[in-house]
């Protein structure tokens, strides 16, 4: 057997975007065995969220746990309370947070790619993903006011209304983004360099998936076809919308690629139909009763699978809160899917998982 | 949400009896603290009837170690080192300091008396 070394990479790390840990055992330079550390930034906000704060100030609570995906949670948060008020949101305010979810996944997307392309070396295609994402972050701020945490779903409905010149706006720059996402699916694709790092790097089977429990991109590239949007049609009509299924089949970071740059073209689609078809309603429901009983929401984030738990005793504050982030559900395939891989391609493969740090340790 | 009630005794047995990878995902563990008893959770949901989210649950004493689940959903050990130490309860072959350094307060989520 060869010499064994241990390699950390992490917490703090010119290749990880977030507090994140991992120690790899090595031989020749080949990673045998993985452990994950995941938990450097908690922030007690479960129970902050169930001490501190009344159940319609939580929504603006959750939206902390994440800056990226923060319309994920108050979404999700504000869906479970719904639940618990046993109230049902105005179709306008649904389609607009359909709206915000899919801008919000296109950023995050984007913001991915562009990490994974960095972390393979590739210093000007981060630079290129990073400035076509630019102009998702605009328009975030045009329809929600700020570029990220946006506490646009509130409890009953949403905050804001879109205005006729936003949804213009998002329509015409949508269009001038297509041919950008093509050029960029081209060199993801099919540039021979970026290939040779991203193919059979960090791969899982479909099988290891599922037993894995694994969501996300990270499922949807190894073919498990597991999307929330594909699920819970009772909450968001996301199939009629044109909700679009994406699997890979290898599993690999190229495969992660793929699925994320084929999405952005659902999360077009979706947007375009959305702004066409945007039914006339009120913004929020209004309600004066109180959280009661148990109820769980599943929404699908940019990185998976969302959950939330929430346990009223018809009171302001709340019994209970649980929220698990994607991350959260997919920490263990993390750790297993670098086995058999060169220590070297390590940061792209890390990238490639998207994982979110400050939603899994909240 | 379909609520399971099970027991220590039973728990293994009966997620054995219905957890198959090709068809259920695993979700998260989770526990609500209700005084006297904590209220302990284990979430799953369908792959073929994807709305439903089905929920096994057993109520404990906080002192009672309970099974891990680990040898049937391989990856639930993340969720049962989560909750040893935010809820500060015992789960078999789990130690503290996943979440929390070993020498934080115990059980942050646990009702203050």
């Amino acid at each position: 057997m060869a010499k064994q070394y241990e390699i950390p990479i992490g917490a703090q790390h010119i290749s990880l975007l977030e507090p994140l840990h991992f120690k790899f055992t090595t031989e020749n330079e080949k990673i045998v065995k993985t452990d994950a550390n995941v938990y450097y930034v908690h922030r007690g906000i479960e129970q902050a969220c169930c001490s501190k704060f009344k159940f319609r100030q939580v929504s603006f609570v959750v939206g902390r746990v994440c800056g990226l995906c923060s319309i994920s949670h108050t979404t999700a948060y504000s869906q479970v309370a719904e639940k618990l008020l046993k109230i049902e949101i105005p179709l306008r305010a649904k389609y607009l947070r359909m709206l915000v979810i899919e801008l919000d996944r296109i950023h995050s997307h984007l913001l991915c790619l562009s990490h994974v392309a960095e972390n393979s070396g590739f210093e000007a295609l981060f630079m290129k993903t990073m400035q076509y994402r630019e102009f998702s972050m605009e328009l975030l701020e045009a329809v929600c006011g700020n570029r990220i945490q946006y506490d646009f779903s509130i409890v009953g409905g949403v905050a804001r209304d879109l205005k006729p010149q936003v949804a213009q706006s998002i329509m015409e720059r949508l269009k001038k983004f297509i041919p950008q996402l093509d050029e960029l699916m081209d060199i993801y694709k099919n540039n021979w360099t970026l290939s040779l790092k991203n193919k059979g790097a960090g791969a899982i089977t479909k099988e290891d998936a599922m037993r894995l429990n694994v969501v996300g991109p990270f499922a949807r590239a190894a073919g498990l076809a597991v999307d929330v949007r594909n699920e819970t049609e009772d909450l968001l009509p996301w199939k009629e919308v044109g909700f679009e299924m994406i699997t890979e089949t290898s599993g690999d970071v190229y495969a992660r690629n793929m699925v994320r740059l084929r999405e952005l073209y659902v999360s077009i689609r979706i947007i375009e139909n959305i702004i066409n078809g945007l039914p006339e309603s009120a913004l929020i429901t209004e309600t004066k009763a109180f959280p009661d009983g148990e109820a769980t929401v599943r929404l699908e984030a940019p990185r998976g699978e969302l959950f939330y738990y929430a346990k009223g005793n018809k009171t302001q504050i709340l019994e209970r809160l649980k929220i698990k982030a994607p991350t959260f559900s997919n920490v263990a395939a993390m750790a297993e899917a670098f086995t058999g891989n060169e220590y070297g391609s390590a940061p792209a493969i890390i990238a490639s998982y998207d994982p979110c740090l400050s939603c899994t340790a909240r | 949400m379909k609520k399971i009630e099970t027991t220590i005794e039973n728990l293994k047995k009966d997620i054995a009896a219905f957890y198959k990878p090709e068809l259920q995902h695993f979700m998260v563990m989770n526990a609500v603290d209700l005084g006297e008893k904590i209220e302990v959770q284990w979430f799953f949901s369908n792959y073929a009837h994807p709305c439903e989210t089905i929920c096994f649950y057993t109520l404990v004493s906080p002192e009672t170690e309970i099974p891990s689940i680990r040898d049937i959903v391989v990856s639930a050990w993340v969720a049962e080192a989560e909750l040893v130490d935010l809820m500060n309860i015992k789960v078999e072959n789990t130690q503290k300091g996943f979440v929390l350094e070993p020498d934080f307060e115990s059980g942050p989520l646990r009702k203050k008396k």
